[in-house]
Order: structure tokens, then sequence, then C-alpha cells
């Protein structure tokens, strides 16, 4: 596969993220209370698309956000009207500068469930809308153990354009789908064109990225070992200082469970589409009063088996991408990381 | 302030006398200098435990679970940790003959940049005030100030402070760490968890987390210990501090220099009143 | 016959914000019942006329008042709150007056904190025989309510 490659230099590179914001409806991440969330720019100065991990927020809110409309209604004498709410805000064009490879995995993981039995069509609008732009990071953080995951990291293409840094502070801009080509070859005023020579600077950057990585795990034995674990007493040790908040899952760039809401005054009222989680109590309370998950360890274990067995024995697709923004966020630091590889090991002969 | 070794040898000889179910400690993350909450049930474990400065969370929260409730808990406390277990004992959330409490005479914590919190920083009671055992040395009742940030937003317009405590509000994601790291915000069934709320609805937008919040603080109000809990569990860093001080303020400069759960059996300063109370502000 | 001049109104809290022209500011009553009620009822008996802009609650004691009404009132149709009860001393369940005292200026310097102008939420005493009274309280929230223009900070959408 040949792939459309540009280079340029650090200047170069401004220059094209500040043509694009003018040009374009612009999403890069923003820093707010020391902490990085994905907002509208509108200048270059506003945002750091190098701004390294852990993020706060990835990209999902984007695409699935916290809180979105569904529809409205208004109550009459004669019965309830319904009727669409306004164009969503979200879906036109636009780009996303700053992503990481973490993030678009994480929608591309999204796809699975989104494209399944019914088509969401509002998330489908804004997947097609958008170009994500993404620098290859250099560096994991504490927390991140994406290499270890059952996918390629160094031929990913769940990014748009790849930004790539190569040898002499050269940096590499390359379309990794067509979509991303069409737009990277629309907006390349100003870049030389070097086709084929960004590979070598890759696999490099990606063999330095990849020996950084403290957490490692051997993803196919986890996947086999926690099949029959369901009931492993690790489940009852392991989260035990969960406090059952519901952090972990609104952060994670792949949880997608959703609850609706109205809100209303008078005889006018909104449906909302909300996060959310599976740690919380109420998450599995039905009409009636029975709950099957009343306790923490339940929770979690429906948490662990759904991201590392069930998901993918579905879809075909892990669902955890291991980019540890749980554990970051978490109150107490429960890893995910830690929980899974305990589980799997304490299996009984 | 290290007292690992101490906290190891008592958490050993409770254990080995039988006197304890389960241990509430800190432990190393095992990946880098942070400490998390830990919960041990056998002897074989106390090594893992730790107290040195890092030691941030308030363990007292861990009482409001399923898995503490009428076991025989042993638990460290620092000084503003002591203050929230005093509330829980006088709210009959917790027995204190269940309990055997590590009490710490607290030379402050840090922050994630390694310098003193703010909260200690500010710490009126830094000795734990209800124990069975003291470590360190009590220096006793330090004298109240004014929050650095709400002086600092106090002096600031009406529209400004629209502006600032908007972007709170929309920054918020409703995830409800904060009301789940309280160690006061036990309820079973919690008026800001969207699924049980009655008076307002669930979506997280702006508006409701407005309404959540404001609530819970109003719910902690003579009641907030300043653990400051609630403000590290949140995702976001927004400052949740600002809305806790300035009801402490409002409450310590009207009410009798009321400060929550400095004694046992005083259940908060919405639980009494005085004839002299501000009275200038009704018409 | 002069042509009037309407000074526009903007919101307080949101500078930007107008008000549209035929705007009436809306205020929430929440009366207690055995002092202020009966005074807001000898008002009418006595007919004393005070602006329609309130809606009143009735409420068993101003204690009753959780900060949550006031909030929750605030963020729907209200552009203003008022709250009455019995003078202290006069409380029908003796003391529920003082303890509502308390919450109230908690939750009135916490709403001004945040940004709500401190004349958005009032308080009264007012009891059963002081039917003036309450013509002259009502009158004053809704001209201070109607200085600060529409309340536009945290409302709920339906629409």
């Amino acid at each position: 596969m040949k792939l459309t490659t540009y280079s340029t230099d650090q200047a170069g590179l401004q220059a094209f993220y500040e043509a694009i914001i003018r040009a374009h409806d612009t999403y890069g991440p923003v820093e707010k209370f020391g902490k990085f969330d994905f907002k509208k720019v509108n200048s270059l100065s506003e945002c750091d698309p190098e701004s390294p991990i852990p993020r706060t927020m990835s990209v999902k809110p984007l695409f699935f956000p916290k809180s979105a409309k569904v529809m409205k209604y208004t109550a009459t004498s004669a019965g309830t009207e319904l009727s669409d709410t306004a164009e969503d805000p979200l879906a036109g064009k636009r780009v996303i500068l700053g992503v990481k490879h973490c993030d678009a995995r994480g929608l591309q993981v999204l796809d699975a469930v989104y494209k399944w039995d019914y088509i969401d069509t509002d998330y489908e609008k804004r997947r097609e809308n958008t170009i994500l732009i993404s620098p290859r990071c250099d560096q994991a953080a504490t927390h991140c153990f994406c290499t270890s995951l059952d996918y390629d990291l160094e031929t990913l293409d769940a990014v748009d354009v790849a930004v790539i840094n190569g040898a002499d502070r050269k940096i590499y801009l390359q379309a990794r789908t067509e979509k991303g080509e069409t737009f990277l070859k629309e907006n390349a005023t100003g870049l030389t064109s070097a086709n084929g020579s960004a590979e070598a600077e890759m696999k490099k950057q990606y063999e330095t990225f990849a020996a950084s990585f403290r957490l490692k795990m051997n993803y196919q034995e986890i996947n086999e070992r926690m099949q029959g674990q369901f009931d492993s007493p690790t489940f009852e040790e392991v989260p035990s200082s969960c406090v059952s908040c519901n952090t972990c899952a609104f952060v994670c760039p792949t949880c997608h469970c959703f609850k609706i809401s109205d809100e209303k005054i008078r005889d006018k009222g909104v449906r909302y589409k909300s996060y959310d989680s599976c740690n919380n109590v109420y998450f599995t309370l039905m009409a009636g009063g029975h709950n099957p998950r009343p306790v923490k360890y339940r929770r979690w274990r429906q948490r662990a088996m759904h991201k590392f067995v069930y998901y993918k024995e579905r879809f075909g697709v892990n669902l955890c991408i291991g980019c540890g923004k749980c554990t970051t966020s978490c109150p107490v630091n429960i890893s995910i990381f830690e929980v899974v590889t305990k589980v799997a090991s304490s299996m009984q002969e | 302030m290290d007292y690992t070794k101490q906290i190891q040898d008592i958490a050993g000889r409770l254990f080995s006398e039988g006197k304890i179910d389960i241990f509430i400690g800190y432990r190393n993350t095992g990946f880098d200098e942070n400490q998390v909450p830990v919960l041990i049930h056998q002897y074989k474990d106390v090594d893992q435990l730790l107290f040195t400065d890092k030691s941030v969370f308030n363990l007292a929260n861990y009482l409001k679970y399923e898995h503490t409730r009428n076991k025989r808990v042993g638990l460290i406390v620092k000084g503003c940790d002591s203050r929230a277990l005093n509330l829980m004992l006088t709210e009959s959330q917790v027995k204190r003959e269940n309990l055997y409490i590590i009490g710490i005479a607290c030379e402050g914590v840090v922050n994630e940049t390694g310098e003193k919190a703010q909260n200690c920083v500010e710490c009126m009671m830094p000795d734990a005030v209800v124990y069975d055992e003291l470590l360190g040395s009590a220096t006793g009742k330090r004298e109240y100030q004014v929050n650095a940030d709400i002086r600092e937003l106090d002096e600031k317009t009406l529209t400004d402070r629209v502006e600032y405590f908007e972007e709170i509000f929309e920054n918020c994601i409703r995830c409800n760490a904060c009301r789940h790291s309280c160690p006061l915000c036990y309820c079973a069934k919690c008026c800001i968890d969207q699924e049980t709320a009655t008076l307002f609805h669930g979506a997280n937008t702006t508006s409701s987390a407005f309404h959540a919040l404001m609530t819970w603080s109003l719910h902690l109000a003579g009641r907030c210990v300043d653990c400051r809990n609630c403000e590290k569990a949140c995702p976001i860093h927004l400052p949740l501090h600002l809305l806790h001080k300035l009801n402490e303020k409002v409450i310590y400069e009207n009410f009798q220099e009321h400060l929550a759960g400095m004694t046992e059996g005083d259940r908060g300063a919405f639980y009494k009143y005085s004839l002299s109370d501000p009275d200038d502000f009704i018409l | 016959m002069e042509a009037e001049i309407k000074e526009k109104i903007v919101s307080m809290e949101k500078p930007h914000m107008e008000a549209p022209p035929d705007w009436q500011p809306v205020i929430m009553g929440i009366l207690c019942n055995w002092c202020s009620y009966a005074g807001s009822d000898l008002t009418g008996t006595s007919r004393i006329q005070y602006p329609p802009n309130i809606r009143i609650i009735r409420v068993p004691c101003s204690s009753r008042v959780d900060p949550w009404f006031i909030i929750k009132s605030l963020q729907t149709i209200a552009d203003g709150v008022l709250i009455s009860g019995c003078h202290p001393g006069d409380c029908h369940y003796i003391s529920g007056n003082y303890y509502a005292r308390r919450r109230f200026l908690v939750t009135k310097k916490l709403l001004n904190f945040v940004g709500f102008h401190e004349n958005r939420v009032q308080f009264s005493w007012v009891s059963a025989a002081e039917g003036a009274k309450f013509a002259k309280v009502v009158t004053k929230v809704t001209e201070d309510i109607r200085k600060l223009g529409p309340l536009h900070l945290y409302k709920k959408e339906n629409s």
C-alpha cells in the first residue's frame, strides 16, 4: 500500500495546523483546571496538539457526548406530540487535532457496537464528517499498556493523518485512510512530497515507544484464562478499595453505556441520552426491586469480563484498548491491568 | 512524618490478638510514589502497609460500604479524617466498639506537585480527635484562616464569578466520584444519584451539574471537614473545595465559630440554633 | 401624549442578555402555613394591592424549606424567590424558624458566591396579622427582581 506522505519541519507543522484552524471547524486538546480535554479552538495558541498522555478525557465526548438531546415532546390535551431536536451541533465537517492513537483506536472499537444491529445515525454522521490528526506517541505514560493488546499498533489505521517525528527535526505527515488522503492533498500547501520515506522513521519511533512500556501482558493468554474465571474469588479481593463511582466508565474511550432521562418544565420536555456506568449500583436495578449486581465485586467482574472477554467474543475486538485513563482518573488508582492479570493468574489447576 | 513501622506493628498485633477482621491502611501503588488505600484481611499482608506524607485518602470513607459494615475494623485517621469519623459515629453510621482507631498527629500531606496541600496549610485541627492510640506528638488546635481562593473570589465582581463558576459546572461530567469518595455521603440512596433522584432529572447537562453540586454542598454544609477527598477524586480536577469552604466560612463567622466534627455528639451547625443568629438579611 | 421611553432591561448576571419587551418577573413565594400564608390571606381580605408576579406555595413551616426548593425554582421558571415564615419566637413548632434562619443564611451566601445576585433570594418574617407588611414585602421583592432582569443562570432546557 502506497501512502501519501509529506515532509515538513516544526514551523511548517505549526503553519499547517494554523491553516486548518482557519479553514475548518477544529477541535483540539485544551487545558482546563490543569487537565487536557478536547474543545473547539479558534487559534493554535488555545490548544496544544502535542500535549502528552495521560489526558483526562478522550475524543469520545465529541462522538458520544456526555449528554445529548434525543427528542422533544409537548403534552397537549389531544395527547403527546413528539418532535426532532434541532440539528446536531457535532455532525458538521470538522477536524480534530492532537488525537492520540489510543483515542482513535477507541473509536474504531466503538464502531463495532454502533454499526451492529441498529445503526446510530448521529454517531455515524459524526464519524464520517471528522478527520482525526494524530501525533505519534514517543513515550508511554505510567498506566499505558496499549502495545500488549491484540492489534498491531505499528500499522494501525485508526487515524486519518499521522504526524511522525523523524530524524533531523523532520516531521512527516502521512495519510492513513482515503478520507485522510483527500484531506491531506487539499491542505498540502507548503508541504514537500515525501512518499515512501517515512516508513523507516516510523518503525524507529515505534521501537523506542514500545520499549518505554512498563506494563506488558500476554493478551492471548489473559483472554483465554479469563474465560473460565467468572467464579474466581480473586474478583472479591482485588477491587475492594473501589468507591463505586462512575469515573472509570466516563473517561474510558470505549465505554458506551447510556441512560435515558427526561427534563420537563410544565408541559414541554426534552429527552436526553447521557453516560452511564456499570460500576453504578443502580445500573442493573430492575423495576420491582431486583438487582443482580448489588455488590461491588460483581460489578467489577462485569466490567473486567466485558472489557477482556465478552466484547471480543461478540465483535472480535478487545474492548479495552490499554490507554490507562481509568487508572489515572480513579480516586483510588485501581489498575484494570492489575486486576485482570491477577485474576488470570489465579486460575486453579 | 513516617509511621510505617509503628502501623505495621499495631496492625500485626491486632490481627494476632484477633481483635479485628479488616485493617484499612495505605499501600504503595507499586509503580509510582503515590499511595492507594488497601483493605487487609490477614496477618500475612501487614507488611504492605505504609504511612508517610503521601497517605492522602480519607479512610473513613470505607466504613460506609457493605463489606466493612458490622465487622471489627482497624483504621488510620489523620486530623481531618478523625473529624469525619466523629460525625459518622455521632450520626450512628459506625459503632465505636467495632473500631480500633490509630490516630495521627498529622504534619500535613503533600499534593500532586509535592508541596504541602492547601487544606493542610490552613488546617485547624491536625491531631486526631478520636483514637485508641495516637502516633506523633499533638500540637493542638490552630487559628482559623479564611481560604485563600475564597478571599480572591470574593473580591471579584459578580459577573466575573458567574463566568468562573459556569466553567466549573460546564466541565462537570456527573461521574459522582465526589459524592462516592466523601465519608459523610453515606446515604444508601443519594439525592444526587440520577437514578434515585425524585426532584430533578438525570441528564449530564450543565444545569443538572449545578443542581447536583449545589445540593450536595448544602447537604454537607456544617458537616464538611475539609479532607478534600472529593476534590482529589474529581477526574476533571474541579475546585470543589470552593463550595465547601464558603459554607464553612459563613458558618464559622456567623454561628459561634462552629467547626464540624470536633467533639463526639456534635451533629453539625444546622442541627442547633442560637437566638442571637444573624437576622439582618431577613426583611 | 409623550411617548414613553422604556429603559432596556438586561440580566444582572449576564449583561449581554436582554429581556423581551413584555417581560414580567416571576417570583416563587414559599410561605409558612401558620403565619405568612395567613398574612397573605389577610392582605387579600383587606383588599390591599400587591404585584401579581408572585406564585405562592404553602409549606407547614419555614424550616420545611429545603435549599433544594430554592435552587429548583431558580432553575425552572422563577427569576427570584421569596421565603416567608413566622417571626422568631412565634414558630408554631417552637423553634422551626430558628433552624431555617441558619440554612437561609448559608444558602443565600452560597448562591451569591456562585453568581446569583443577593436580591434573587429574599426572606421575610410576616405574621398572620401583618397583611400590610406582606404587600410591602412582595412589592419590594418584585421591584428588586424587576431591576435585576430575567435570570439566565443554569436554567433547565425544555425546548
